[in-house]
């Protein structure tokens, strides 16, 4: 019984290495974001796992919601490719 | 310390690879912002850096314990009497690292709005985000 939920937060924390990966590596800052956006849903993951349930209830609207929201409308205000 | 039992090694394990893969987001994250030429990468290169020490702040007051494990903690019940609360005193994870993570967030918040902003004037300023313009007088 103990195993699955570690090894959800295990398998979360590739997929959040992964996804920081291609936000470093990819040209596009619209895919940057969204990649950005993958990280932190792996990260709640981990949290709810770690037993910290009240950080997910802050965590999700802040970091999936509010921050690529307003990364998105800056890259709208700027520039999307990396030059 | 004693073994709790014979999956103990395997869960030990897995907790390793959070953690480790924790730092290797520390790492990957820390070499965007050194690198990457667009203040906009930066920025989000950042937030992904500060949501990495916040999990080493959460794992710090994580504690693991066998028998409670799978009841998650916003369904679990009211201790009634005093042994109970005894029990749920034994059988918590620390709230402090908790609380310090939730304060964290939210003035993190309020940080990147000022960095948003910066970006922006800055943009405004010099007609791009590279930040190599302002040093060597051209984008290069």
């Amino acid at each position: 019984m103990e195993v699955v939920p570690i090894s959800i937060a295990a398998i979360a924390a590739l997929l959040s290495v992964v996804a920081t990966y291609l936000a470093v590596r990819s040209r596009d800052m619209l895919a940057a974001v969204v990649f950005s956006a993958v990280q932190s849903t792996a990260y709640a993951l981990i949290y709810y796992v770690l037993m910290a349930p009240d950080i997910v209830l802050v965590y999700i609207p802040v970091s999936v919601g509010i921050l690529p929201a307003v990364a998105v409308l800056l890259i709208k205000k700027t520039e999307r490719y990396e030059s | 310390m004693g073994r709790v039992s014979g999956m103990s090694d395997l869960v030990i394990t897995l907790y390793t690879i959070v953690v480790l893969s924790l730092v290797v987001n520390i790492g990957i994250s820390l070499y965007g912002v050194f690198t990457r030429p667009s203040l906009v990468k930066k920025f989000i290169c950042l937030t992904i850096f500060s949501d990495t020490l916040n999990s080493f702040a959460i794992a710090i007051g994580f504690r693991r314990v066998s028998d409670t494990y799978p009841s998650i903690a916003v369904l679990s019940s009211v201790p009634e009497e005093l042994s109970e609360l005894a029990t749920f005193a034994e059988t918590a994870v620390d709230p402090v690292p908790q609380a310090l993570v939730l304060t964290a967030i939210v003035i993190g918040l309020a940080v990147y709005m000022f960095l948003v902003g910066l970006i922006v004037m800055y943009y405004r300023h010099y007609k791009t985000t590279h930040v190599r313009v302002v040093e060597g007088g051209s984008v290069g």
